[in-house]
């Protein structure tokens, strides 16, 4: 039997209608997703309809965590620290549940440039499909973004950034980016984005359905050579999670070259008490078969 | 600082115009970094006669550039004051006394001196005179912020007062505003910011409002109606220990300083100390814990202060929290999904708030009750209010969503608080007309 589909607006001050182009892109979503197995995505192989259930109760911080990790995931894996995205606007999604409380979201959204420039207002189109397996992190995702700068463009802007850290002193030494009034120099602004592309790994794998992130601040940086011309940089950043608000500090080894997958490792830091040598997550560049591990 | 000396016409500059000049130089020398007093001191000499005097050219000859005169021999009976290098001293006090001359140490060390006057000016600098050269669009320390609260009020002494409510656990004062045309415990308005010491964006918006009420009074006709039955309170500084310490040792810091023997950590979170669902879910037991709710309820200095004020006063109508980040704007229950009785009256006056907010510059902010549009939360502020009869009480979470977070650049301060003003103007005229 197949779930009914239910378009659910998102909640708040209101969005958008849904518009004839919007609704074929989600019934493409729905076929491709009738079709395809998410990797990753225990206890719901295959079929629709094993085991999974309407989510009656659909909170819009479902739809926004959705939303943040789907964006989190494409911006790591586009590779482009020139053309990082943040979420706009939730415009639509659905929820189901499953037996052991895991849920799949399908939601379209709004994006805007990280760094806009002057003026500009352009909103880029995403849809995603996020698995959150309860309490556990790391959501499978698959998601799909209209792309809103054209690809030369951002290679050329890649490549100048990356020519830009390569003209830094190395090794480099920083410390807090943005300061404590918020200011980011802007001769430094390339090193922020970079570190924000890491980061974005990071908050990816640490995110669950209830915990998101965001990244406070880079609290130190070292930039290292490397044999074969890609920016090395080992580097620290502070997250702050919600909802238990505490600040996390995660270091991230990164090494990138325009146009090539981001190689990340990372090692973030549990609650501040004695005992919680345990609480500390490994990860690593993972699985699909476009990224490489160290 | 010294006294100026007194008396006596030099050639040229006046003593004291000299004596300023060679101090300024000397700040300007050691401010660049290149010369280093310690230790250097000026020493009045007392010459008795021509002889006398005589001696002490000498000195400078047999010293080529070491001592160095500030106000030289002239004429006996007149101090003689002169600056030794602290490797001459032994030397310039063995000369001095063999000739009998009669000298004392007027400045025992230069270095300190100048230490004192630079920080002396650089804090002249910082504190402004008036809070019209106050700069709105940046952030400021604790002290610029005391400094600025005592130039408002002695400049509108005629609507604004200051108030201590208390004192914080690392025994600083605890500062609240008041802004009043008269009349006797008039129904009022609450107003804090600054509870969790991080979020540097609502003490800026708590400054740049209070301005904006003085400048606005007898222009604005919501404004002033309301001042002419009700009054304003506005804390600035809700958790001035943490406030400090953002600015000294830890920027993302967020609770007070409270540090009990036996308890590993610092700090408690401010806004889940109030008794009302005390120790519920949306808190933490853990010391180390951003969200630790403390030993027991109003256990914290900061908190009670509020506390006992607003009971005491017996008469607030409505209570504004403000925080960061998130944009939203929420009332009761956090502690609670269920909602609270006038829901329907608070989720309508959110919608309009909000909408005179998102007038000012398009920034949308999204409302309801602190459960369902943040999180689970309890011991916390507004909850609080709300129970103890407060029905109009209100939790902002101002800009931004999440790019700059906590660290919001100076430039969003103006635009942020222009904003919150149409969203605090339209919760006042409200409460203004629907008294109870």
């Amino acid at each position: 039997m197949q779930p009914r589909w239910q378009l659910l607006p998102a909640p708040g001050p209101g969005g958008p209608r849904p518009t004839a182009p919007m609704l074929a892109l989600l019934l493409l979503l729905a076929l491709q997703g009738a079709a395809a197995a998410p990797a990753g995505s225990a206890g719901s192989t295959g079929s629709e309809h094993s085991g999974w259930r309407q989510d009656a109760e659909l909170q819009s911080g479902l739809l926004q965590q959705a939303a943040r990790a789907a964006l989190h995931f494409f911006n790591f894996r586009a590779g482009s620290p020139s053309a990082l995205r943040v979420v706009s606007a939730v415009q639509q999604g659905r929820a189901w549940v499953n037996s052991k409380k895991e849920r799949k979201v399908d939601l379209v959204f709004t994006t805007e440039r990280y760094n806009p420039e002057e003026g500009e207002e352009r909103l880029g189109k995403c849809s995603a499909r996020v698995f959150f397996r309860n309490e556990k992190p790391r959501p499978a995702i698959n998601v799909t973004c209209t792309r809103f700068v054209e690809k030369s463009k951002r290679q050329q802007e890649d490549y100048l950034l990356y020519k830009h850290m390569k003209q830094l002193k190395t090794p480099l030494e920083v410390v807090s980016i943005p300061d404590s009034h918020g200011h980011i120099d802007p001769s430094l602004r390339p090193i922020w984005e970079l570190a924000f592309l890491g980061g974005s790994y990071v908050m990816w794998e640490k995110t669950t359905q209830f915990s998101h992130y965001y990244m406070a601040q880079l609290s130190s940086l070292k930039q290292w050579k490397t044999n074969d011309n890609a920016i090395d940089f080992d580097y620290t950043v502070l997250l702050h999670e919600f909802p238990t608000q505490e600040i996390i500090p995660c270091r991230i080894h990164l090494v990138w070259y325009p146009g090539k997958p981001l190689k990340v490792k990372y090692h973030c830091h549990g609650l501040q008490t004695p005992e919680e040598a345990s609480g500390i997550e490994e990860g690593s560049a993972v699985a699909p078969t476009e990224l490489s591990n160290f | 600082m010294q006294g100026a000396p007194g008396g006596g016409m030099g050639p040229g500059l006046s003593p004291v115009d000299r004596r300023m000049l060679l101090v300024c130089s000397f700040i300007l020398a050691a401010a660049l970094g290149q010369m280093n007093f310690t230790g250097h001191q000026v020493l009045r000499i007392l010459a008795k006669n021509e002889k006398q005097l005589s001696l002490l050219r000498d000195l400078e000859g047999l010293k080529p550039q070491k001592v160095d005169f500030w106000r030289g021999p002239a004429r006996p009976s007149l101090p003689v004051d002169m600056r030794v290098p602290f490797s001459e001293l032994k030397d310039v006090k063995a000369y001095l006394e063999a000739h009998g001359l009669a000298y004392r140490i007027m400045i025992k060390d230069i270095q300190v001196l100048l230490d004192q006057e630079r920080e002396a000016m650089a804090k002249s600098r910082r504190l402004e005179r008036s809070t019209s050269s106050f700069s709105y669009s940046s952030y400021h320390t604790l002290e610029e912020i005391y400094s600025w609260m005592d130039n408002l009020v002695t400049e509108h002494s005629d609507i604004v007062s200051k108030i201590q409510i208390g004192h914080s656990f690392e025994n600083r004062s605890i500062l609240v505003l008041k802004f009043s045309t008269g009349g006797s415990q008039r129904p009022a308005i609450w107003m804090d910011t600054g509870i969790h010491s991080r979020e540097w964006i609502t003490h800026a918006t708590g400054i740049w409002t209070a301005k904006k009420i003085v400048n606005e009074y007898g222009k604005d006709r919501i404004l002033t109606n309301i001042l002419k039955s009700m009054d304003i309170f506005v804390e600035i500084v809700s958790n001035p220990d943490g406030f400090a310490f953002t600015h000294s040792m830890n920027r993302l810091w967020r609770k007070n300083k409270c540090n009990r023997p036996g308890v590993f950590c610092i700090g408690v979170d401010l806004n889940r100390n109030w008794r009302s669902g005390f120790g519920g879910n949306g808190s933490n037991d853990n010391p180390c814990s951003e969200t630790y709710r403390g030993p027991y309820p109003h256990s914290e200095p900061e908190v009670a202060a509020i506390v006992d004020f607003i009971t005491a006063h017996g008469n607030i109508k409505a209570l504004i929290s403000i925080h960061s980040y998130s944009q939203m704007l929420m009332y009761p229950y956090g502690h609670l999904l269920e909602p609270v009785s006038n829901q329907e009256e608070l989720y309508n006056l959110a919608k309009d708030a909000v909408q005179a907010l998102y007038k000012v510059h398009g920034i949308k902010y999204i409302y309801g009750s602190v459960s369902t549009t943040l999180y689970v939360a309890s011991g916390i502020t507004v909850d609080w209010a709300y129970d103890s009869g407060i029905k109009y009480a209100f939790s902002f979470e101002l800009r931004d969503t999440g790019r700059y977070g906590f660290l919001l650049p100076a430039t969003e301060i103006i635009p942020t608080a222009q904003e919150m003003w149409m969203a605090i103007q339209t919760i006042m005229k409200h409460t203004l007309n629907h008294p109870y």
